[in-house]
């Protein structure tokens, strides 16, 4: 277990990233790798007549980017768990800004408050995550 | 659209099974952006949702249960990850829709539907809970 999970204090922020811009090339290549194909995030006129905009990104391909922040920064505790809430929609063409807060500690886990902002800085998925850190 | 008929509460697709072909896993990998996509030996924790996914089973519940497409929105998803999975392995998938409630006098619905994966040897491996909203139509065409 990493000694950054082990000595942080509740409540801090353990990690940051900005992921790159969901493009609508990502949207297409994730409709196709993950077999959601619901045209809301790839056919703009579906997505209108749904009553948005432009095409949205699918809430699984924000909780991905969150999933590859998890692995990337804390690759050496196992998930065991891991929940989002799609709080808001993720529009076509922005980064993200995923944040990971030590939410609370026991003996062989610990528990992350995860969040991910829009360009704009609006909440847009507000999750957790619980890491098996061994007894 | 009049509410969906609790009726449909325990509703299941037949069970399953999915081979996890490396080539898959990296097609994922590399569609969530992974510097590792090539050489991957972990399943990425959301790959869950490819797997359920299989011949495009969300779409067949959500049609099963007479919801239109368009007025339905993904707001929470779960996953509980018991046991390892390995990558060429092949998992069965049983998935069912374990509730539906509304909220604010009917004027919003939810689906929650729940699958859980088993490994080769017949363990469970992982289970998966997704809560879908569906959309009246006033309210969709307002937003």
């Amino acid at each position: 277990m990493s000694s950054r999970l082990g000595d942080a204090t509740v409540g801090s922020i353990l990690a940051e990233y900005q992921t790159e811009v969901i493009t609508r090339e990502r949207l297409a290549l994730y409709a196709e790798a993950s077999g959601d194909l619901n045209p809301l995030h790839l056919d703009p006129a579906f997505a209108r007549k749904a009553g948005f905009d432009d095409v949205i990104a699918h809430g699984m391909l924000g909780m991905a980017l969150l999933g590859r922040f998890l692995t990337e920064k804390f690759s050496a505790a196992p998930l065991s768990q891991f929940s989002a809430r799609f709080t808001g929609i993720i529009k076509v063409d922005q980064a993200l800004l995923c944040r990971a807060r030590l939410a609370a500690r026991s003996r062989n886990s610990v528990t992350l408050e995860l969040e991910a902002l829009d360009a704009a800085g609006k909440l847009v998925i507000s999750g957790s995550a619980v890491l098996a850190t061994g007894a | 659209m009049s509410a969906i008929d609790r009726r449909f509460i325990g509703y299941a697709l037949p069970a399953f099974t999915v081979l996890l072909e490396p080539q898959r896993l990296q097609r994922f990998a590399r569609a969530v952006g992974m510097a590792d996509a090539q050489s991957l030996s972990v399943i990425p924790p959301t790959f869950f949702k490819a797997i359920e996914g299989e011949d495009n089973s969300s779409r067949r519940i959500i049609d099963a249960l007479g919801v239109p497409l368009q007025q339905v929105l993904h707001v929470e998803q779960q996953f509980d990850y018991l046991l390892p999975i390995t990558v060429g392995e092949q998992v069965r998938v049983e998935r069912k829709v374990a509730d539906i409630y509304e909220k604010k006098g009917g004027a919003m619905q939810f689906i929650v539907i729940e699958s859980s994966i088993f490994r080769g040897d017949a363990q469970l491996a992982g289970r998966s809970r997704q809560i879908v909203l569906v959309r009246r139509p006033a309210l969709a065409s307002a937003a």
